[in-house]
Order: structure tokens, then C-alpha cells, then sequence
């Protein structure tokens, strides 16, 4: 039984992979290989938000601002020094990480609901410098004529090119991410979220952990900030606020806070939907608030949750009825 | 105009916006210590009671032109039903995770703001001042009338409202029920009506701060994003929770926009705003009022 179950997951796995690589060809037009990209980018910020807050329980509100942080590094190194691609994003991702290892500092003195108001401020403020400093940042006009990419003389001028940057970048973000989570580090993150006290007397260096958790977090927008800007070769500010980080935030917990594939079922689920549910215009986003208050309501642990009940139900049904079938023998 | 003129007269517009903020903080905070619950719906509730009471005044409903001040009464009592509609939507969330509880008033906020948007439409207008708006000029600083009078009924609003809570036997029930759930109700104080009537005193709150400021700022169904933020930071500035502190973080947040703006930049003002709060959060994180009403972690 058990093999089979896991044959049938490798399968899953395999077909999920062939999916992801053919999707450029199988696409029916150009704007859903787009909409595969938009996907994508949302999956890094909800992947480094997850970490941050589903594991370490640090509230990085400022995510909006930090992924603005990556798209704003990136933009400027290549229009105004030429800095190509392969060199602007680890650029952009350091930038993100340092400026969000900055806006955690606060976390030393103050928690929970403060936390998340001085990390919202913090973002809004940080918004406000994008906006305010016209000469650098282009002001609220943003920065246009990006360059997308150009691989040693091959182009990645176009959405289907661009889709495998970005598969692999998320497929790096996810693998990362368990590594972080699943080991030492994410250990001293979980001890950290559940007992501060206790993590503390048990020698957990709780500053340089929470330092890293928005570091991490921060890193991820980063690249999603960097990628972004060079998809859609034009960036304005009024993307990177408070808002941008609700939605991450809505996401993961649709998804499943504290939980990496939570994460990815959330962003996927609510981007595809937002597509499906664009004929409704505004009434959509009434029906999306209804959501998420059912979802806090009746599955605070998001649709990862629900599976694994639902993992949990086929477990006792099956071994209720391998019990009820050793009864009958037994009679 | 004198130096000492300029800094009255700007001290009084951070007054004004200030006492808009106090009232949509005391709202935060009579759901905080009513509920233990941020209620980050709270502006899109003061958008929703500006709509309550301007579309009375404005005609839009039937070509009324109800007079000003029974639209800010009509405006009130909209409000107050809502928010007993709200502490029945609320009571089940007052249990859970910080988190979802962010999420929940936030997606109930949502629906408001989407709501309105599509009732009323997305562009806003400007409402005509039911006072004329030839400002008063007192010792060489001129003060609009529409602002005299939000000054003045928001202050009475604030100091009504902590009598009601000090002096009478409803205020104290209230009390203490905020003070100790379990043991008013022992006592045989009906807690969820007390939350209730906690929760339409905050929305009434924020109603009156949209209508009276609705001659001053521009109505529209996304007035309250701002506003939302700002009544919060503010609560949070004078000590999450407390009545008191609720007023004068408003005020001191007001003020201090004002004065930035003033003197020293005002495409600055906000980032200004948001920093100085920060670093209040960092330095006294019970607020300045000081009343402990969070619990430490």
C-alpha cells in the first residue's frame, strides 16, 4: 500500500515537472505564459514571508517595500550603469536582505501587534523615499526602458524565454527554503515562534535569528523585485506598499502558514482565481474578502490543513476497514 | 504674519486633523479593550459612516437635502447598528491567532471598501460646508469655521465619552467587562451586549470624524485607507487600549504632521509621521499615556 503511494506521488511529481517545462508550448496565448510569470514572482515573496513569519513568527510587513528595495537596485544598476542580468540580481538580493536585516532590528524590543506596525511604517516610509526622491528613483513616474535579459548573446526578450528564468529561480527559492526549514536553522526559527523565553534558555541565539528570518524574507523579495522589474521592463512605486504585503500575507494563510507547499497552493490558488473571477470586477474582490474571512473562520490552517485531515480521515478509514476486515476473519 | 502666528496657526490645523485621528483611534481602542481584537476594518468604518450621514446631506438618497446636522445624526445611528452588527461578526474571531484576526477585519474591510465602490462609484466629490468658508480670525490666526467646529464637537465627542465610561453605571459595566470577561459575567453583566454598545461607540466615533471632516477632505470609497492607518498608529502611540491615550496619541500624531509639514518638508510629512512613531514604539512601547494595557510579552 505504502508503495504504491509512493510510486503514485513520484508520478504526480513527474507530471507536475513536465507541466511546468512544456507550459510555455501548451499555453494558448501569450498573456497566460504572462500571467505563469506574475505566478512565480508572487511565489518568491510568499515563500520568504512564510519563512519569516510561518516559521520564525517574525510579522515582515515591510515586504511590500523590500520587494520594491530588489525591483528599484535592479532597474537602476541596469539603466543607469548596464549592469546585465546574471550580475543585478544577487546585487538586488543582497540590497533586499541588508535592508530587511535593518527594518528587523526593531524586533529586539518590540512584538506582535507593535512589530507589525513599526515593520508597516517602516515599509511606508521606505515607499515614501521611492517616491519622494525624484532625481534618483524617477519619483512617481517609476523607471522605464529596462532591458530584459540577454543570455551570453542569447535574447530572453519575451514571456515564453523568460518563464524558465523565473521556474528556475522558484524551483531554487523552494529547495532553499526546505533546506532552511528543515534544518538547524529552521529548528532554532520554529523554537523561536513558539517560546521566545524558552528558546532563549535553551541557547538559541534569538537576535541573530530573527535578524536572519527577515534577512531571509527579505532576500526572496529581492530576487522577486529583480525579476520583476526586468519582465515587465517598468517599475512605479504605488506596487511596493502595505498593500502588496497584505496580499502575500492572504496568500500564505489561504495556503497554510508555516508551511512551505502552503504557500505555493495559496499564491497559485489566488492569482489563478483572480483570473477566473476577473468578469465579476468589483463584486470579485467583495467575493475575495468573503473568503478570507471563511477561511479564518472554519480553516485557520489554510487548504494545506485541509489536506492533511483529509490525509488523516483516509488513514483511519483505511485502517478501520483492514481492522474490520481482520474481525471478520477472526469470526 | 508673525512667526508666533504661523506656529499657532499650524498648530491648529494639526489640531483639527489630530482630533479626526483621536476619533478613529478611539474606535481602535474600544474594540482593543472590548474585544482584545485590532480591528483593522476600522477605515473603512469611518469611510462607511462618512457615506451614512454625507449622502443624506449631499441629496443623493431621493434628492433629501437633509440639513448637516441631522445628517451627522442619522450618519451616527448607521454607524452604531453597524457596529452591532460587527460585534456579532467579531465574537467568534476574538479567540484566534493575532494573525487571523488581522486578515479577518482586514477582508472585512475589503468588502466594505468594495462594497461602496460599487454603489457609490470609485471618483469621489467634495461636499459643500454647511458653514461659511470665510475663516475667523482669532489673535491673527485664522481658523475656518468647518474646523472650529470639528475641533469642538470632537472634543465634546471625547470628553462625553469618557464620562459615559467613568460616571455611569452602563460605563462601568463596560469597565468591567473589558477589565475581566469571566468575572462581569459571573457578576451578571451581559458581556457581549457591552461589547456591542463598545463597538458602536467606536464606529459612532469614527462616523462623526468622517462627517465632520468631510468638508475639509474629499469623500471617496478609499478615504479611509489613510485615515485606517494613521487612527491606528495613533491609538498605538497613546497606549493600544486606553481612552485616554487614544486622544492624545491622535493629537500628538496630528500635531506632529502639521508641524513637519510646517517646518520642515512637506513631501516629507508622512515618512516624518511613520519614523517618529517607530522610534515612540521602540523607546516606550506602552505608549506615551503609559497605561498598561497590553499584555508584555
Amino acid at each position: 500500500m505504502r508503495k504504491i503511494t509512493r510510486i503514485l506521488r513520484w508520478i504526480l511529481i513527474l507530471a507536475v515537472a513536465c507541466l511546468m517545462l512544456v507550459l510555455p508550448w501548451i499555453a494558448q496565448n501569450r498573456y497566460q505564459v504572462h500571467i505563469a510569470n506574475n505566478i512565480g514572482i508572487w511565489l518568491l515573496l510568499s515563500l520568504g514571508l512564510n519563512i519569516a513569519m510561518g516559521y520564525a513568527g517574525q510579522y515582515n510587513l515591510a515586504l511590500g517595500a523590500l520587494w520594491g528595495v530588489g525591483a528599484y537596485t535592479a532597474a537602476l544598476l541596469q539603466t543607469r550603469l548596464g549592469v546585465p542580468f546574471w550580475i543585478n540580481l544577487p546585487l538586488s538580493i543582497i540590497a533586499a536582505a541588508v535592508i530587511a536585516a535593518f527594518v528587523g532590528l526593531p524586533s529586539f524590543k518590540v512584538r506582535s501587534h507593535y512589530l507589525a506596525l513599526v515593520t508597516i511604517a517602516l515599509g511606508e516610509a521606505m515607499n515614501l523615499v521611492l517616491v519622494n526622491e525624484v532625481p534618483i528613483t524617477g519619483g512617481a513616474d517609476g523607471i522605464g526602458h529596462i532591458q530584459m535579459p540577454n543570455f551570453f548573446g542569447f535574447p530572453i526578450n519575451n514571456d515564453e524565454r523568460y518563464y524558465y528564468i523565473i521556474l528556475i529561480m522558484v524551483i531554487l527559492g523552494y529547495v532553499l527554503g526546505r533546506q532552511i526549514v528543515s534544518h538547524r536553522i529552521g529548528r532554532a526559527f520554529r523554537a523561536l515562534r513558539d517560546d521566545f523565553q524558552a528558546a532563549r534558555a535553551m541557547g538559541v541565539n534569538t537576535g541573530f535569528y530573527q535578524i536572519l528570518a527577515f534577512a531571509i524574507s527579505g532576500a526572496y523579495a529581492g530576487a522577486a523585485g529583480a525579476l520583476y522589474a526586468q519582465l515587465n521592463t517598468y517599475i512605479s512605486p504605488d506596487i511596493f506598499t502595505f498593500n502588496s504585503a497584505l496580499i502575500v500575507l492572504t496568500m500564505i494563510l489561504v495556503g497554510g502558514m508555516g508551511s512551505l507547499p502552503g504557500s505555493i497552493v495559496g499564491t497559485v490558488l489566488l492569482l489563478v482565481l483572480n483570473e477566473y473571477l476577473q468578469v465579476f470586477q468589483r463584486w470579485q474582490l467583495v467575493g475575495y474578502g468573503i473568503a478570507i474571512i471563511v477561511v479564518v473562520l472554519f480553516l485557520p490552517g489554510g487548504v494545506v490543513e485541509l489536506a492533511r485531515k483529509f490525509g488523516n480521515f483516509r488513514r483511519r478509514w483505511l485502517a478501520g476497514l483492514s481492522k474490520g476486515k481482520s474481525d471478520a476473519e477472526a469470526g | 504674519m508673525s512667526v508666533t502666528s504661523i506656529f499657532f496657526q499650524t498648530l491648529i490645523g494639526g489640531i483639527g486633523i489630530g482630533s479626526l485621528y483621536a476619533l478613529v483611534a478611539l474606535g481602535y481602542s474600544m474594540t482593543f479593550r472590548s474585544m482584545g481584537l485590532v480591528n483593522f476594518a476600522q477605515g473603512s468604518i469611518y469611510m462607511v459612516g462618512t457615506y451614512f450621514g454625507i449622502i443624506w446631506y449631499q441629496g443623493m438618497v431621493m434628492n433629501l437635502h437633509v440639513p448637516y446636522a441631522a445628517a451627522f445624526l442619522i450618519g451616527l445611528l448607521c454607524n452604531a447598528l453597524l457596529g452591532i452588527v460587527l460585534e456579532r461578526i467579531f465574537r467568534p474571531l476574538a479567540k484566534l491567532d493575532l494573525m487571523l484576526m488581522l486578515l479577518a477585519t482586514i477582508g472585512l474591510g475589503f468588502i466594505l471598501d468594495n462594497l461602496f465602490t460599487i454603489i457609490f462609484g470609485a471618483t469621489g466629490f467634495a461636499v459643500n460646508s454647511p458653514l461659511p468658508n470665510t475663516p475667523w480670525i482669532i489673535f491673527g490666526v485664522r481658523v475656518l469655521p468647518q474646523m472650529a467646529l470639528l475641533i469642538g464637537v470632537s472634543f465634546s465627542l471625547m470628553i462625553g465619552n469618557q464620562l459615559f465610561l467613568s460616571r455611569t453605571k452602563w460605563g462601568r459595566a463596560m469597565r468591567a467587562s473589558a477589565v475581566d470577561y469571566e468575572i462581569a459575567r459571573a457578576m451578571g453583566i451581559p458581556t457581549n451586549r457591552m461589547n456591542a454598545l463598545a463597538l458602536s461607540i467606536g464606529c459612532m466615533m469614527s462616523a462623526a470624524a468622517g462627517i465632520l471632516a468631510a468638508p475639509i477632505v474629499y469623500v471617496s470609497p478609499s478615504m479611509g485607507v489613510a485615515v485606517g492607518l494613521k487612527g491606528f498608529a495613533a491609538a498605538i502611540l497613546g497606549g493600544l487600549g486606553s481612552v485616554p491615550g487614544a486622544i492624545a496619541g491622535g493629537l500628538v500624531y496630528g500635531v506632529l504632521e502639521a508641524l513637519s509639514a510646517g517646518y520642515i518638508s512637506s513631501t516629507w510629512t508622512q515618512a516624518i509621521a511613520y519614523i517618529v512613531m517607530v522610534v515612540v514604539l521602540m523607546v516606550k512601547p506602552s505608549g506615551i499615556v503609559g497605561e498598561i494595557t497590553v499584555e508584555k510579552v
